[in-house]
């Protein structure tokens, strides 16, 4: 039987990333991934590189909020990983870190934001409140309801077609082995390695290896992995909806939120405008409920909604045409939380996925394979650990 | 370049709209696309590196015959944007497209086609 070091299972931004660390680092690496690399959320969301704390993280109360910003010493780790990221893996990465406004309209949304800076103050995170007048010179683009905004000069976006395939080129010029449309079928303890089954999708080819860790970074289906091996994880796949509109001259260099609805909006290096911002769409409906192994439907009310919010806070987006309308899955945790770590009911396992995936993806993959080549990690990941949830895996030998 | 069908084929009279400037015939019940290609050029609209691009899909899917144009009765100046294949000509229709007509417009003589 063939062995390697490293099993990863996904070969999204997370699974491809942690083949290159890993494989950098000397590793031997297996990645399986059951579709094509960078075919799902890795590749099909909006790009955006958030590192202030988003609507989803503080529209929750301020307890929750204080909880969530426990995210922010990974963003400022991930903060100068992307700022590194295009001359680390030799590529056009359509990188821009111009600066992101989080927009407020209200005296309530400027109470928000007070409350998210002094946060972000507390873990040093480099963002500062701007004033009406401030952000009609810093953007003049955008409308007169906006009467302050939250600033962060690192914010931005890269093209997530280009990020996961970059880091699949380098793992594989490093060594590691990549293997697309095969499908893990089995992943077993034995001893202190983990044997790992898997069959190629088309010849129904089966094949079976040795490893000393498995990573498992299978997104938004990192539950389903995780219960190959016997295992718990609190994380539900959810439906992403991404809007795009025409190619225009440039007019936002800024990645811009809003501070009470949902609302990401950002034009790349092509001119076209992508809208988005949390706006749920619906998986097909199948004999057990939802289907999110299926492609998920947009919800039309929900794309006009969401384009609405865009052009109310940028108005010359009025006249731009939408040209297409996309969905993708990923995961989100019971806690919002990333779990990134070793699974302590199941030694040897280890997982990454959760959270901001894209704007944390490149992070969790350098750390985690620190984590499994050399026991500990450069900046402590203790508060993302899968340990918070042993209480549901308590139940759960995976011998 | 294409040629209308001409044989066996009736059609309600000419209108007058202008691609880039020139004055040229179309009929009602064409698209903006059609009266453009009958016009002289197929091309429609620039990708995102500058090159040419034509209707693609024909249904209104690819975005790739956007042009712009002004409503017969909207004052100078006042352009929108369509998809060529979409949107039906009408009296008066001001189009424009990324390069001058180069070849004659097409005239409904038959026998031109080839």
């Amino acid at each position: 039987m063939k062995r390697f070091d490293v099993a990863v299972v996904g070969g999204g931004l997370v699974g491809c990333a942690a083949a290159y660390y890993l494989s950098k680092a000397g590793a031997t690496v297996l990645l399986l991934e059951q579709g094509d690399v960078n075919r799902e959320a890795s590749g099909r969301n909006a790009g955006s590189l958030h590192f202030q704390l988003e609507y989803r993280l503080i529209r929750y109360g301020e307890d929750q909020a204080a909880q969530f910003a426990q995210i922010i010493p990974l963003s400022l780790v991930a903060i100068d990983d992307w700022s590194g990221l295009e001359k680390e893996l030799q590529a056009d990465l359509e990188l821009e870190m111009g600066g992101g406004l989080i927009l407020a309209e209200t005296p309530a949304d400027v109470a928000i934001l007070e409350k998210r800076q002094a946060l972000q103050e507390r873990y040093n995170l480099p963002t500062k409140l701007v004033s009406a007048t401030e952000v009609r010179r810093m953007a003049p683009y955008l409308s007169d309801t906006v009467v302050a905004a939250g600033y962060c000069p690192h914010e931005g976006h890269a093209n997530p077609r280009l990020v996961t395939p970059a880091f699949a080129r380098m793992a594989q010029a490093s060594g590691a082995e990549l293997h697309g449309r095969t499908r893990v079928s089995a992943l077993l303890r034995d001893g202190s390695e983990w044997r790992v089954q898997f069959q190629s999708i088309e010849s129904r080819r089966v094949g079976e290896v040795a490893c000393r860790a498995v990573l498992n970074a299978a997104g938004a289906w990192a539950a389903e992995i995780a219960a190959m091996a016997h295992l718990h994880l609190p994380l539900f796949a959810v439906p992403l909806l991404m809007n795009v509109l025409e190619r225009s001259s440039p007019l936002i260099p800024h990645l811009v939120q809003h501070t009470s609805e949902r609302l990401t909006v950002k034009q790349v290096s092509a001119g076209n405008v992508l809208i988005g911002g949390g706006w749920p769409a619906r998986f097909p409906t199948c004999d057990t409920g939802m289907d999110t192994h299926r492609r998920p439907r947009p919800v039309l009310q929900n794309v006009v909604a969401n384009l609405a919010v865009a052009s109310r806070l940028v108005p010359a987006l009025r006249d731009r045409h939408l040209i297409r309308t996309w969905t993708g899955t990923t995961g989100v945790t019971s806690d919002q939380m990333p779990l990134l770590g070793e699974v302590p009911e199941a030694p040897g396992f280890y997982v990454a996925a959760g959270g901001a995936a894209f704007t944390h993806g490149p992070t969790y993959a350098r750390l985690i394979s620190e984590l499994i080549v050399d026991g500990r990690t450069s900046q402590s990941i203790e508060l993302y650990s899968p340990s918070r949830f042993s209480h549901v895996n308590n139940f759960m030998a995976s011998v | 370049m294409s040629r209308r069908i001409i044989e066996n084929v009736s059609r309600p009279q000419p209108v007058d709209i202008s691609v880039n400037g020139e004055t040229v015939i179309a009929y009602e019940g064409e698209s903006v696309a059609a009266a453009v290609i009958a016009a002289g050029t197929i091309i429609m609209s620039r990708d995102s590196s500058g090159r040419y691009r034509g209707p693609f899909c024909n249904m209104g899917v690819c975005f790739d015959c956007m042009v712009d144009v002004e409503e017969p009765d909207a004052p100078p100046g006042a352009t929108g944007r369509v998809r060529a294949c979409l949107t039906p000509v009408r009296a008066g229709l001001r189009i424009r497209v990324p390069v001058p007509i180069s070849d004659k417009p097409i005239s409904d003589e038959p026998g031109q086609n080839g």
